[in-house]
């Protein structure tokens, strides 16, 4: 009997007896050290593929008859939508996450995205995935970053007795561009964890200082560390263990139970990122004749089954407290169908959470779905993407306020996404109502706003429905009291417009009209 | 079933085609086209021939008389959701890639919408303007018959487009299905086109950094020999391919070898021949070839990733590095390890490097010293130091003395009929080309 067989059916009793560590193997100063210095915390994010159409996952019960008129030939019969409670219900499909979500494990963040959203598939994973601004080219991740700072010169002298496993693993066989550091990447490829078959090592040579030594150096460089690093993954596969059974036939099931497996296993690891495609729906989201199945309906099915299955293993181990599971996507997708049953590239969507600390239940308001939207109209982002992985560093990995600014941006502000397990949440948005008043609307060239605000930062800007950021009127720090400002829409075409106003402590969103002249 | 069949045989001959080119770039030229104008999960071998078959005949044609034929390409027109636009409800899919991947490429977003080249109007109006083409002619029933497309006028928006600024404020008329061709000429204005796709040549052939001193002293020329010469491509590659620039020696090497590429490289220029097999053992054996290392190596001809084609082309800053990581390295070398010593089979056949012919065909194979700088110097880019040369010895005749190796040698020359002499020198010759073909230098080129 192989050693991982053994292990399954008696897996019950291995947390207790491992507790979560792989004893043989690992140096006693590691062991402290990671009590000490380092958390022992996971972040597996799931990346959907695509550009997911957050409006037929999430769907805003409030706004069912808007969306009706909008995307009637894709809609969701009402009767079969999964009820969360507050105005809110999951697609048919998501049986398993509502069970999270009833138990306090999921948390929804409505309507992230970021100002000026571009519509290119590249583009805008590249923002995701490296948590730069629209309008700049960064070349490293937003976790790279992060795992630069605590692991300075990352790869030289790496693995080593302190850190004998790897930082971050992608699962499949390209690594994730949000591990990307300034030197090399921090995610290992691996595609099943038992099946790693050392390579034949170089001969370590000198390298010229030219392209020709650049490029030969870092293939000698990923050869030996894929070395080094395989072996404490398969040591970690052989002492790991799942308990439930996951759904075999889909990709993500089987990541998923990969990244169980290595965290019952104890390996140190503390970014896992996984991913599924196909959220690219142009055409045929649904079935033309039953809107309940089809493409989207499959994919949410496969994320649904994955993740709750992951989650109820950790939960039987008793490891899920020291995992953080967050998906997300290139943008969300227009608020109109197309013609072939299928939605185009839009803007902001739902961000889902998932694990034992989550701050459980809905942040941010449902979106308002225009009456008449336009073609090219999409939701606009509610909640910055940069704040979300800012909170994650900040109460996951406990990263200083002042460092997660450096790594993401300096207008950061924190996001109750995380609570319990002993998270050190700081100075978070209350969700305390902000009242602003903007007259008048519809309008033609000048909009007076008014607000009150304590003694904050306050960033007040308009967006266009395809989440262009037209004008900021504000972005400072006001003294406490009332403020007035008018807003100037001379030059802009007629259309939907958003009003968003942020401040320390809350934040509202106002849609307005321009009219046409 | 007839499709699974074609499905491989098309791609056993395109491995084939690879394997069997020799100085020409077609094949290259063909793949550096299916990168650029990709599609993918056809899954239908009847238009994924017409579509390859396409690039391939204007592999080193003209750039702007391609983009018209791949507009209105059946596979395109499907992988694209072209097929799904009509005037009712444009479908904007493919005019979006059209503007930021085949033609003008993206610049910096400087305003609302605007990428610089090209605007989101431009997105819009464009997608209207190719309105009303479909792929026609498939029936499941009748695999036989050609793909083709049609223009249905009565789908197709007959109102006024008008373009953006960035394109001049063009308005283009109604012209039926002469439309998209009037548009394209008109895109190919701009010179920027020119520069796109130099890069993106710069790229496949040369190496993925385009600092200033590129951009200047390659780029620039290479865009204006392909505007001078109105958009053919042939006299640019001649052009970048005989520059100086390519044969300096900073340009030699530094390039990793793509999947393809890599797989290729081990059986060319190492006498690998498939000329003893009949044509079933051939195209099983190649098709195993491919299904058992593209997803591995993750590139799989006819279904890049997504369609701006493979990463290691464009996604900074990794570039070609992409290839590379723990999952990949394992299938190269296994891929390797095989290809020198357990082979590919199919059909009853069984292909392997002939590493008796191969170290046959050198100056000097008596001697073991030039048996490995001979071969070092066919597969690595760049010469290897004495101590790897050392290394690999020990490798060929592990702890003997030279004169070991040629008398080995000179004994299975001297007695070719003896199989325990061949096997011998034979063993010594796997166990070298497999420790050479895993070595980091050997991913170069």
């Amino acid at each position: 009997m192989k050693r991982r067989k053994f292990l399954q059916t008696t897996s019950l009793s291995i947390p207790f007896l491992l507790n979560g560590f792989r004893l043989g193997a690992m140096p006693m100063s590691s062991l402290f050290s990671s009590l000490n210095v380092d958390n022992d915390r996971v972040l597996v994010l799931i990346n959907l593929i695509g550009g997911n159409d957050g409006l037929n996952m999430v769907i805003p019960l409030d706004q069912y008859d808007k969306l009706a008129n909008a995307r009637g030939n894709i809609l969701l019969p009402q009767n079969q939508l999964l009820n969360l409670g507050f105005d809110n219900a999951l697609h048919p499909t998501m049986a398993g996450l509502k069970g999270l979500f009833d138990n306090g494990k999921m948390t929804v963040v409505q309507s992230v995205g970021y100002p000026n959203q571009n519509r290119s598939h590249f583009r805008s994973s590249d923002i995701w995935s490296t948590g730069s601004p629209a309008a700049e080219v960064w070349t490293s991740g937003w976790l790279g970053r992060y795992l630069d700072q605590e692991y300075p010169g990352y790869p030289t002298g790496y693995p080593n007795s302190e850190y004998p496993d790897p930082f971050a693993i992608t699962i499949g066989s390209l690594v994730s561009e949000t591990c990307q550091g300034t030197v090399t990447n921090f995610s290992l490829a691996i595609n099943d964890p038992f099946n790693l078959n050392p390579l034949a090592d170089p001969v370590s040579e000198p390298v010229p200082d030219t392209p020709y030594g650049d490029e030969l150096s870092f293939l000698r460089t990923s050869i030996a560390q894929t070395n080094l690093y395989s072996e404490s993954i398969e040591l970690a596969a052989n002492a790991g263990a799942n308990v439930v059974n996951y759904p075999e036939d889909s990709t993500l099931g089987r990541a998923l139970k990969n990244v169980a497996l290595m965290i019952s296993g104890g390996l140190q690891t503390k970014v896992y990122v996984v991913s599924i495609g196909g959220f690219d729906t142009h055409a045929n989201q649904v079935d033309p004749d039953d809107s309940t199945v089809g493409n989207h309906a499959n994919l949410l099915a496969q994320l649904s089954q994955a993740v709750s299955a992951f989650q109820l293993d950790l939960q039987a181990q008793g490891l899920d407290e020291r995992v953080l599971c967050m998906t997300f996507s290139e943008f969300g997708r227009r608020i109109r169908s197309n013609e072939s049953y299928g939605t185009d590239h839009g803007d902001a969507a739902p961000l889902m959470l998932f694990g034992s600390c989550v701050a459980p239940g809905f942040l941010g308001d449902n979106p308002e779905i225009p009456d008449d939207p336009e073609v090219q109209e999409a939701l606009p982002m509610q909640y910055d993407f940069r704040n979300v992985y800012g909170s994650v560093l900040q109460d996951w990995f406990q990263i200083s306020e002042e460092n997660v600014r450096q790594i993401l941006y300096a207008g950061y502000q924190h996001l109750p996404i995380i609570q319990g397990c002993e998270t050190v949440s700081s100075a978070s948005e209350t969700g305390a109502p902000v009242e602003i008043s903007a007259v008048p609307n519809p309008f033609v060239n000048q909009l007076r706003v008014s607000f009150a605000c304590g003694n904050e930062r306050v960033r007040l800007s308009v967006y266009n429905s395809i989440g262009h950021e037209m004008a900021v009127a504000f972005d400072k720090k006001l003294s406490a009291g009332e403020h007035q400002t008018t807003i100037d829409a001379h030059n802009w075409p007629a259309g939907h417009y958003y009003l968003h106003l942020q401040l320390e402590k809350g934040r509202q969103k106002t849609q307005m009209l321009v009219k046409s002249r | 079933m007839v499709r699974n069949y074609r499905t491989r045989s098309l791609r056993a001959w395109t491995l084939k085609q690879l394997i069997e080119e020799d100085t020409s770039i077609r094949e290259t030229m063909t793949l550096f086209w299916h990168n650029h104008y990709v599609t993918g999960n056809i899954n239908d071998p009847v238009f994924e021939y017409r579509y390859i078959n396409l690039l391939r005949e204007n592999a080193t044609g003209n750039f702007r008389e391609l983009t018209k034929k791949i507009t209105i390409d059946p596979a395109m027109l499907r992988y694209l959701n072209g097929n799904q636009n009509v005037v009712a409800a444009p479908n904007e899919n493919y005019a979006r890639e059209l503007l930021e991947l085949f033609t003008i490429g993206k610049g910096p977003l400087v305003g609302p919408g605007d990428y610089t080249n090209y605007t989101e109007q431009d997105v819009i109006q464009i997608a209207r303007v190719l309105t009303g083409w479909r792929d026609r002619g498939y029936n499941s029933s009748n695999p036989d018959q050609p793909v083709d497309v049609e223009f249905r006028y009565n789908q197709h928006d007959k109102l006024p487009k008008l373009l953006s600024p960035r394109f001049d404020n063009a308005i283009i008329n109604d012209m039926a299905d002469q439309e998209y061709a009037y548009l394209i000429d008109l895109i190919f204005t701009k010179d920027e086109c020119a520069r796109f796709i130099s890069r993106k040549l710069y790229r496949w052939f040369v190496y993925y950094v385009i600092d200033d001193y590129v951009e200047q002293n390659v780029i620039e020329p290479l865009a204006q020999i392909i505007v001078d010469n109105d958009y053919e491509i042939k006299p640019a590659l001649d052009a970048l391919l005989r520059s100086e620039h390519f044969f300096d020696s900073l340009s030699i090497g530094p390039m990793i070898k793509n999947p393809l590429d890599f797989m290729i490289s081990a059986l060319r220029n190492t006498n690998f021949s498939l000329a003893q097999f009949n044509l079933d053992q051939e195209y099983t054996i190649l098709w195993n070839i491919f299904r058992l290392n593209s997803e591995g190596m993750q590139m799989i001809y006819f279904n890049p990733p997504s369609v701006a084609g493979w990463k290691a082309y464009y996604q900074e800053p990794a570039f070609y590095r992409t290839w590379i990581n723990s999952a990949t390295l394992g299938v190269r070398q296994n891929y390797t390890a095989r290809i020198v010593n357990n082979g590919y089979a199919g059909a009853g056949g069984v292909a392997k490097l002939d590493v008796l012919s191969f170290v046959a065909s050198l100056d000097d194979p008596f001697d073991p010293n030039s048996v490995i700088a001979e071969f070092a110097s066919i597969l690595f880019p760049q010469p290897i130091s004495q101590a790897q040369k050392d290394a690999l010895k020990g490798v060929l005749i592990p702890g003997l003395p030279d004169f070991e190796w040629t008398v080995e040698y000179s004994d299975y020359v001297n007695n070719p009929g003896d199989p325990n002499l061949a096997a011998a020198v034979e063993d010594k010759l796997r166990n070298l080309l497999t420790a050479m073909l895993s070595m980091p230098e050997f991913y170069l080129s």
